[in-house]
């Protein structure tokens, strides 16, 4: 560990941090948020199905480094733009969570959704107060994925020149320095493992009905 | 948008060592090289795994923690470290490639284990019922019924795959990869846009083409099933 | 009062799933549509709260027609209960029931304790209301479905197969509680179900439904039994119909009760009363029959060890049914009767039980229902 380059660029470090939590967690929640209403609608007209979770997944075809260097020609974004790391983890993340959204609505017994309707629910009310709370889990164990990968997937970003943690790779490369290379990873690695515990807290926390045994 | 015409206009493009049929090549021969070392790998590591259920836990606590492991950092680290280790002529590929091994590997092996151990019990115990050996229910049950999460799990991998490979060219990994980051250098957007467009166009072909072999090799009494069997991580992320 | 009018269902790709369906559903009644799968029975029933729209016909309620009113409207003044419940896995067992209140807007304190009582009127007592579902057997979430269906009071009620998912001893018992809480809510009931047992023993009428979606016949249960309209109808209520309709039918007042010599247990063999032949009935203190007992596995004293328990014992106001299956499971031949307080009564004969059925037949039977109170 060379530790002289450590001390003197900590400041620096601590703005790639940030900057690689923000990129990584604006798009991610964008995401989910967007994949909620598409995920319902693939599960409610089945027949949609395959067409939407399909063309969404077609997406988390293209590499990621391809798609940040074509956003640009198609949005008019400058190439060296965060935004357009943003767009592409959001739909990366709304190409990984439509399906599970859709999976997680279809999880449901559908006699408790049945017994919803029957009862009078509304198709909104059906999906805030019913659909909603229980898919939970299913919800959240995709989003746990979906955030871990992106952490990984903004680190290409600095291949194109954005500021992030994955700024400390190709610096060390240019420099044959290790100490940047493995910072780089052991914080990519820590982000990881606090954002996937903050999921997994929250989805505990939404789910006290849950079986104890089986609330992994 | 003009750059990137410009770019596939020109005949010089499509001739040569960084002419674009050279580079598509190197890029599919060095996915397909990986892909495969990564198949003898894990197949038969998944079969074991979920015909036995022994390691399954290690298993599975690896391929999520390599899921988190930024690809960039690792590729950077091991052609770092091994470099010094080969001949010249391998000096960057031989870890490049080491690398595509690495995160193929998860995927398939995941695919794999879930997907043997998914296979609809019922259909084991009538099979052992029949007096099938453990071999021929693999081979005659359990194969057969975890194909289609195996081939989701190969899909992943190669994508996976065919995506860190146009990173790699960052490490100088011949590949599509390489206009990216040639045209980067050079502040060349048309020749990035074409490389970024070719791979994805790669990419697009190749799922396609897996999408196919699926429904070839995939029993049609089993279509039916591949939504409802969830299987985290055995598709992994475009990296 | 639920009333269907030359109702049909025909889906797009031309599979007629209900043809012309009339019949009507009085207040206060259960009404039980029954018939293999694929007869459209559920069908025809979920007709009835527009989760499915009718292709042509009408369905009103009180006079009303379904199709002229909101559909969310409509399903809140229907309850709805379903196979395996269907219970919000997310609320507890008290909110799971006080949901539709509380959707509707009553206060979350007003709509629990009204949940509460439910829970009560369904033999759930005030530990279950902090559970969750998973926390309960089958039998009690269909306890609480039952809850749910009722918290809003509604006149009419639809019951998909309710007790279908739960193991026979604990449905047997289901039914019975169903049919106690029935006759205290006095609800307009349409239920459907694939077991016809379950029809005959919970039905006011029952509309008998054949592949197609066609009516084959809409009676009470022991007409069903005495005189079914076709073959499909007979072959469908299933063998032993002769002897399950005697379950519709009570003894008329000329069936002779003997008075078989009672053996209390351990009074002494010398006590006991002369002149009886081999059997007599052995009683405890209250003087409940228990059992046959023959003199001659009587020792000093009448012991509990000596008792014969094959033959069943019928209550005083049971069908006709119950009785011969006292006379017919009898090491004696005759059937123990007790009365309405459980103490021993005397015995029938066979051949008197053939007697009153014949006089039965010849027309003198009525239906069950107007003859509880009548004595055996």
């Amino acid at each position: 560990m060379n530790t002289v380059w450590l001390s003197s660029n900590l400041s620096w470090i601590a703005e790639l941090t940030f900057a690689h939590l923000w990129l990584t967690v604006v798009p991610t929640a964008l995401g989910l948020v967007l994949a909620l209403p598409l995920g319902w609608w693939a599960h409610q007209v089945p027949r949609l199905y395959g067409f939407i979770v399909g063309s969404s997944g077609l997406f988390y075809t293209v590499p990621s480094l391809a798609f940040f260097v074509l956003l640009p020609g198609i949005i008019g974004t400058r190439i060296l733009d965060p935004l357009n790391v943003v767009i592409a983890l959001t739909v990366y993340t709304i190409a990984l969570m439509v399906r599970v959204v859709a999976d997680g609505l279809a999880s449901i017994p559908p006699e408790t959704v049945q017994a919803a309707e029957a009862m009078g629910y509304r198709a909104f009310q059906r999906f805030v107060l019913v659909q909603l709370p229980v898919a939970v889990p299913v919800i959240l164990g995709g989003l746990r994925v979906a955030v871990v990968s992106n952490i990984s997937i903004v680190t290409m970003a600095a291949i194109i020149g954005v500021q992030q943690l994955g700024s400390l790779f190709t610096q060390g490369y240019s420099l044959g320095l290790m100490t940047p290379i493995v910072t780089g990873i052991v914080l990519c690695l820590a982000i990881a493992v606090v954002l996937d515990l903050l999921i997994l807290w929250a989805s505990r926390a939404l789910t006290p009905w849950r079986p104890k045994e089986v609330a992994a | 948008m003009s750059g990137l015409v410009e770019f596939f206009a020109d005949p010089a493009n499509w001739s040569g060592s960084t002419g674009i049929p050279m580079r598509v090549w190197y890029h599919l021969m060095y996915s397909l090289i990986a892909l495969g070392i990564a198949l003898v790998i894990a197949v038969p590591l998944g079969i074991y795994v979920g015909h036995t259920g022994r390691g399954e836990a290690s298993v599975a606590g690896i391929a999520n923690s390599l899921r988190a492991l930024p690809t960039l950092g690792l590729l950077i680290v091991v052609v770092m470290l091994a470099a010094p280790l080969f001949s010249s002529s391998l000096v960057f590929t031989a870890p490049a490639i080491l690398v595509l091994v690495l995160l193929a590997v998860p995927p398939i092996l995941t695919g794999t284990y879930t997907g043997i151990q998914s296979a609809d019990r019922s259909a084991v115990d009538a099979a052992r019922g029949m007096g099938y050996k453990p071999s021929q229910v693999l081979l005659h049950v359990q194969l057969p019924c975890a194909l289609p999460l195996i081939i989701s799990g190969i899909r992943g991998a190669m994508l996976q795959i065919v995506s860190t490979a146009t990173v790699a060219a960052y490490v100088s990994l011949n590949g599509l990869g390489r206009y990216i980051i040639d045209g980067r250098a050079n502040s060349d957007f048309g020749q990035m846009a074409a490389g970024a467009a070719l791979v994805a166009l790669v990419a697009l072909a190749l799922e396609l083409a897996f999408l196919l072999i699926g429904r070839l090799v995939v029993s049609p009494g089993l279509r039916r099933s591949v939504r409802r069997t969830r299987m985290p991580g055995a598709v992994e992320p475009a990296a | 009062m639920i009333v269907f009018d030359h109702v049909s269902k025909t889906y797009p790709d031309g599979t007629m799933a209900v043809e012309d369906l009339s019949f009507t559903a009085p207040n206060g009644k259960i009404t039980v549509l029954v018939g293999p799968s694929g007869c459209g029975k559920t069908t025809s029933m979920r007709m009835i709260n527009r989760l499915i729209d009718p292709t042509s016909g009408t369905i009103t309620l009180d006079g009303q027609p379904t199709a002229g009113i909101d559909k969310v409207e409509l399903r809140r003044k229907i309850g709805y209960v379903i196979q395996n419940a269907g219970l919000f896995p997310h609320r507890t067992v008290v909110d799971n029931v006080a949901a539709l209140p509380r959707l509707l807007g009553e206060r979350k304190q007003d709509a629990r304790d009204r949940a509460r009582q439910l829970l009560n009127l369904v033999g759930l007592d005030e530990s279950f209301a902090r559970k969750y579902p998973w926390q309960l057997s089958g039998g009690q979430q269909q306890r609480v479905g039952v809850a749910r269906a009722l918290a809003t009071d509604p006149p009419f009620l639809l019951m998909d197969e309710p007790f279908s998912a739960v193991d026979p001893i604990v449905r047997a018992q289901l039914q019975d509680e169903f049919l106690k809480l029935q006759e205290t809510i006095g609800k307009t009931i349409v239920m459907v179900t694939h077991d016809i047992d379950e029809a005959l023993i919970l039905g006011d009428q029952i509309a008998v439904l054949r592949q197609g979606g066609r009516l084959a016949q809409i009676a009470s249960p022991e007409e069903l039994l005495r005189a079914p309209a076709d073959r499909f109808v007979a072959d469908f209520v299933g063998t032993s119909r002769g002897y399950r309709s005697l379950g519709f039918i009570h003894a008329d007042e000329q069936l002779t009760v003997r008075h078989t010599p009672a053996a209390p247990l351990g009074s002494s063999a010398a006590a006991l009363p002369p002149g009886s032949d081999g059997w007599l009935v052995a009683v405890d203190e209250q003087a409940r029959p228990l059992g046959w007992i023959h003199r001659e596995r009587i020792g000093e004293v009448v012991t509990a060890e000596a008792v014969d328990h094959a033959g069943s014992i019928a209550a005083e106001d049971a069908p006709l049914r119950d009785l011969l299956d006292a006379a017919l499971s009898s090491p004696s031949g005759d059937g123990i009767v007790a009365g309405a307080d459980g103490g021993y009564l005397g015995t029938v004969g066979t051949s008197d039980i053939v007697a009153a059925i014949q006089r039965s037949k010849r027309g003198r039977a009525r239906p069950a229902d107007e003859e509880a109170g009548d004595r055996a």
